[in-house]
């Protein structure tokens, strides 16, 4: 270690040494660390070239635009204060510094400006329609020289055309420059040179001026282009032995004869090469072998030496035989010039003097030009037959019943693989589909098997009676029992998809009673006639014939918000209250069943109830619970007004629907339309007080729905109970309320009928209508939730079986309990009749029966 | 009764001139123009004060506030804009109708807008707080308000549904009474006993507020389909009314004679109109121009 020092001094290192390891250290594994990518930056040190993927070159990034990202749009923004600058945005804003530069897409050099360039093309000019068609003469006599400010220069300085620029020169060393002179192209062989007869003459001139006079450089020869003559781009030559790089791979030394690259050449022991790299190879490769270069046995078919001199120059002797002095004779043919023929005139073109046409009122003498080639002339039919489509039958006006049934299945497939919607039969039927009415209009509007005439047809039938039992038609006979049921569960999900806007959705639009201009505010807009419902026909006359007042005033409870009556200085109405009603409001929530269940506990029918019972308890109900029911009861006073008009409304309603009759499969709304419609008959039977309608009944219907009526059910049972307990039972029966199919059955009746009769059940009859009554539970159970029961049945079912099986426990009830008797009938029609039925005396039941058998 | 004369023509430049408004004082007026800006004049000496812009669309009205420091204005971009008069900036912008606002008012504090409009809405603005939704909303009416007008403890408003309403804030209660025509315009006379209904059928209609019936109807001018406006003057002898016929009728309320028609600009209809709160004088605006009646002073 005492010599390191010298150490140090003598020896030379190369490289960095590794660090050196601890000893107790382990070597850490180091990751491998790849050497820091190569980027190719600008000037500015940002990178220049991206993936190709990423947009190529400096494309958005890194550029000089707008931000580290690139180019960021900007925002208009435009406030009172400051206004929006109108700026006007050039195509440099959005490019790069590197862009600009000398090798950018938009490069910005010194250039000579276009009047001072010398390369002035004569613009195309118009000529005026005169009288002399044609360029006017005077125009062509008289023609602005134009000499760039380059040559007005020269001149001033003394030079003439067809001299060179530069310092002048003596006549020696003109004729060193004139050998010394670069030649592009062709050139004259040197042994042609020396036997021109000419150069005595300059050697004996030359000994005149040779000492004082000074002559110009001779003129700049022209580079002579040679004649294209592939079809490459120009300025390209296709790849040929020679490598990219310019020189021959395997190239031998620097012999005249040898070098095989076409733009070598040797000049008095000047060489003058050409050479270069075409494309370049990278961005990072420096000049490196050729990589392109191939192999050939052309390069290595030379000689040392060269090809002998004595073949040359006897080749030239024989060439310059016929050949005047100072030319040679070309060794390759010269390549015959491509003729290219004129273009062929259209078909009626008429030549004329330009601007022959003097206005261009005038009339022309050749017609005008058809738009398609003609092809506008051929018919459809003639077009298709070029084509070689078989043509289309006609669709005839009678329907398709009279056709073959061959042809109606071509016709059918045709249709149905374009339009699917209308045939030519229904086509001036319908322009829309119309709303109210469902499955009938299916089939006239859709036709989903439209391929398959007979499939349509049981289709059709399918829709005609869905709801209908009955099955089995004629037609459906034909197939197979597997194939039957597939059909219809195919109709099923047909009927289901194509169905128009019917039922729940249906009666939520309505056509639109004015042309929709929503484009136009401008058209007039009819003036509203409609009242919206407000007014009543009463309210109507009353305005009509002046007398306003009383008729027309209607007061409604409004309850200012607290801060409304804070900010007008006023006393808050209501006080405390307010709060807590706000609280109970319930969230509107909007869903489908909220919807469903406001048609039958909608505020009009509501209304109506409660219109029934005014007078009686009902009201001071009404007044106790305001608190709660407050919506519904402001809603009360005006939905009064109105009800007559709904009845009305629902009046026709129901017609219709008799019209339509049973056989049609009712939606979900209709039935519940018509619940509540029978709901309202049965209103109107009940006229009398009903002292047993208590606060609790009152919130039932109004916030209890359907669905719920299990627990009233049971509740009603136990009601039942309650009722018949002056009747003997059975103590060790189970009071457990029935379940399952015991359910609707009323065994307490059934047990004191038993024993008013005090006999056992033997009496089949009896046991029959309990079966009776049980099938009608069912079936109305599914009068509920299933399909509707064909009207027949219906009535069968309460003509022959209830009916009787009423009689009886009508009579029963007359004499176990007078006033507080539930009936059969009345329990198992329906749900929401139950609820105020049950009190209701047996006399009105009987007239609503008798009005039921009405119907 | 005292003739009229034109005081004052001004040329607002606002192509069309919606509504014009006295203020609180009646020394300025407030013009809402088409070109969605609304003008401070002073019609007395024929000065614009200053314009503010900022709508949208066209103001279709505008109030000053008691103090006169701020404007509410309501328009056909369905915003109600409450304004600093000196600034001419916007202070809040409440946006909580579905339709263009046709009709604003101020209570009697100004603490509070009430705007009504297309959508069939009457909404009560809290221009106190910075709360941008509505106080309430009152969605009675079941067509356009075309009128508000608001009392210490009343809003009146009228309606296309052929309805006019009386809020009662103190009671609680809301008094609608059915007119059996489009009301245009309603306003109550400065005693608030009666309210007086611009009807579309060309008539005006006196109504007894407590009672709501007619006690006098007005015939003469023409509505054709324009929301004719109408005023009474400061001592509630007499209703003003504009007409299609671009002239302007003066009626006696408890005759329900037209004592006088003051003609503006002959077939072009004089829609608006505000009567000075105290003076015996009126604006009325047709078309880009208002003019300013009143009694010539003497010195002049």
């Amino acid at each position: 270690m005492s010599g390191s020092d010298s150490d140090d001094e003598n020896v030379i290192r190369y490289g960095t040494p590794l660090e050196p390891y601890e000893e107790d250290e382990l070597p850490t594994k180091r990751k491998f660390q790849e050497q820091a990518d190569q980027f190719a930056v600008d000037a500015n040190g940002r990178r220049r070239f991206h993936g190709a993927f990423t947009g190529g070159f400096s494309a958005g990034f890194g550029n000089t635009v707008g931000s580290m990202e690139g180019w960021t749009p900007s925002t208009f923004k435009s406030s009172r204060s400051e206004k929006a600058q109108v700026s006007n945005r050039r195509p440099e804003d959005f490019m790069d510094e590197e862009d600009r530069s000398e090798f950018g897409i938009a490069p910005r050099l010194l250039q000579t400006h276009n009047e001072f360039s010398g390369q002035k093309r004569p613009r195309q000019r118009t000529y005026y329609d005169g009288p002399i068609p044609g360029e006017p003469v005077l125009q062509q006599l008289v023609r602005a020289v134009h000499e760039t400010a380059a040559v007005k220069m020269l001149r001033a300085m003394g030079w003439r055309e067809g001299q060179g620029t530069g310092e002048r020169l003596s006549k020696s060393q003109k004729k060193m420059a004139k050998k010394q002179h670069k030649v592009y192209g062709c050139y004259m062989p040197e042994e042609l040179k020396q036997d021109r007869p000419e150069s005595e003459e300059d050697s004996s001139s030359s000994s005149e001026y040779d000492f004082d006079t000074l002559f110009a450089p001779d003129d700049y020869e022209p580079y002579i282009l040679n004649r294209k003559d592939d079809r490459f781009g120009l300025g390209y030559s296709a790849l040929s032995r020679h490598s990219v790089l310019g020189n021959l791979t395997g190239e031998y030394g620097s012999e005249a004869g040898s070098s095989k690259s076409h733009l070598n050449m040797r000049d008095k022991g000047r060489k003058v090469s050409i050479r270069g790299q075409a494309f370049g190879v990278g961005a990072f490769e420096a000049d490196d072998e050729d990589i392109y270069g191939t192999e050939d046995m052309s390069h290595y078919d030379f000689a040392i030496g060269g090809p002998s001199p004595v073949n040359e120059k006897k080749q030239n002797k024989d060439t310059s035989k016929n050949v005047l002095p100072g030319f040679v004779k070309a060794v390759k043919p010269v390549p015959s010039v491509p003729a290219h023929p004129p273009p062929a005139l259209p078909r009626d073109y008429v030549p004329s003097a330009a601007g022959a046409r003097r206005s261009r009122f005038e009339p022309t003498t050749h017609k005008e030009r058809d738009q398609g080639l003609g092809r506008h002339e051929l018919t459809a039919e003639a077009r298709g037959t070029l084509l070689g489509e078989t043509p289309i039958k006609p669709f005839p006006d009678p329907p398709m019943e009279t056709q073959t049934p061959p042809q109606k299945e071509d016709l059918t497939k045709i249709l149905c693989r374009n339009i699917n919607f209308t045939t030519t039969a229904e086509k001036k039927e319908l322009d829309f589909i119309s709303i109210a009415d469902t499955g009938k209009e299916v089939q006239k509007v859709f036709r989903p098997f439209a391929g398959n005439m007979e499939k349509q047809a049981r289709y059709e039938k399918y829709l005609e009676d869905r709801g209908s039992t009955k099955e089995g038609d004629n037609s459906t006979d034909k197939l197979s029992q597997w194939e039957r049921e597939r059909e219809l569960v195919e109709f099923e999900q047909a009927a289901k998809l194509y169905r128009p806007l019917s039922g729940i959705m249906g009666d939520r639009f309505t056509h639109a009673s004015e042309p929709d201009d929503a484009l136009n505010p401008l058209t007039a807009v009819a003036k509203s006639s409609s009242n919206h419902g407000l007014a009543t026909k009463e309210q109507m006359d009353a305005a009509q014939r002046g007398v306003y007042g009383v008729m027309t005033r209607l007061q409604t409870e409004w309850r200012p918000e607290s801060l409304v009556s804070k900010r007008f200085n006023l006393p808050q109405v209501g006080g405390v209250r307010l709060e807590q009603q706000k609280e109970d409001k319930p969230k509107v929530s909007y869903s489908i069943f909220s919807y469903l269940e406001s048609s039958v506990h909608d505020k009009d029918s509501f209304a109506r109830e409660q219109s029934k019972f005014s007078g009686s308890k009902s009201m001071s109900i009404n007044t106790s619970k305001v608190d709660q029911t407050k919506t519904v009861d402001r809603n009360l006073n005006t939905e009064n007004k109105t009800s007559d008009l709904n009845v009305d409304q629902s009046k026709r309603v129901d017609h219709t629907q008799t019209v339509a009759g049973f056989t049609k499969r009712m939606t979900v709304a209709e039935m519940f339309l018509k619940e509540s419609e029978e709901n309202k008959k049965q209103g109107v039977e009940v006229t009398e007080t009903i002292n047993k309608f208590d606060k609790m009944d009152l919130y039932k219907s109004i916030f209890l729905s359907d669905s719920e009526d299990e627990p009233l059910e049971a509740k009603q049972q136990t009601s039942d109970k309650t009722d018949f307990i002056d009747v003997p039972k059975n103590i060790e029966r189970n009071n457990s309320p029935p379940r399952g199919i015991f359910a609707n059955i009323n065994f307490d009746e059934l047990n004191s009928w038993k024993r008013k009769d005090d006999k056992p059940v033997t009496n089949p009859s009896n046991a029959i209508d309990i079966k009776k009554s049980e099938t009608k539970d069912s079936s109305l159970e599914e009068e509920m939730y299933g399909p509707k029961i064909p009207e027949n049945i219906k009535k069968r079912l309460l003509s022959e079986g209830s009916s009787s099986n009423v009689k009886e426990s009508i009579e029963v009830g007359s004499s176990s309990s007078e006033d507080s008797w539930v009936d059969v009938n009345e329990l198992k029609s329906k749900k929401t009749k139950k609820k105020k039925s049950k009190k209701h005396k047996s006399k009105h039941k009987k007239k609503s029966k008798s009005k039921k058998k009405d119907r | 009764m005292t003739e009229l004369e034109t005081l004052a023509t001004i040329k607002c430049k606002q192509q069309v001139v919606r509504a014009v408004r006295f203020n609180v004082d009646g020394v300025y007026c407030l013009t809402c123009g088409a070109d969605k800006k609304i003008n401070l004049w002073n019609p007395n000496r024929q000065i614009l004060l200053k314009t503010y812009g900022g709508h949208a669309n066209e103001v279709l009205d505008a109030a000053g506030s008691c103090d006169s420091s701020h404007i509410i204005s309501g328009s056909a971009d369905k915003s109600v804009i409450l304004w600093d008069v000196t600034t001419g900036q916007p202070i809040r912008r409440y946006r909580g109708h579905a339709s263009s606002v046709t009709c604003i008012k101020f209570n009697e504090e100004s603490s509070m807008a009430v705007s009504g409009s297309i959508d069939n809405t009457v909404a009560f603005w809290d221009v106190i707080s910075r709360r941008q939704e509505p106080v309430q909303v009152l969605k009675d009416a079941k067509d356009t308000i075309t009128s508000i007008q608001v009392t210490d403890h009343e809003v009146l408003t009228t309606s296309v549904d052929c309805h006019v309403r009386l809020y009662d804030i103190r009671m609680g209660k809301m008094v609608s009474d059915y007119i059996g025509h489009i009301v245009t315009f309603g306003s109550l006379t400065r005693d608030g006993q009666c309210y007086i209904l611009s009807c579309a059928d060309s008539t005006i209609k006196l109504f007894d507020k407590d009672s709501g019936e007619i006690l006098n109807t007005f015939v003469g001018h023409e509505s054709k389909d324009y929301l004719l406006e109408n005023a009474v003057n400061a001592t509630d002898s007499h209703i003003v009314s504009g007409s299609a016929t671009g002239e302007i009728f003066y009626y006696d309320l408890i005759s329900s004679i037209c004592v006088k028609k003051y003609l503006h600009s002959k077939n072009r209809p004089v829609v608006s109109i505000t009567h000075h709160p105290t003076d015996n004088s009126f604006i009325s605006a047709c078309e880009d121009e208002i003019k300013l009646w009143g009694i010539k002073e003497m010195e002049e």
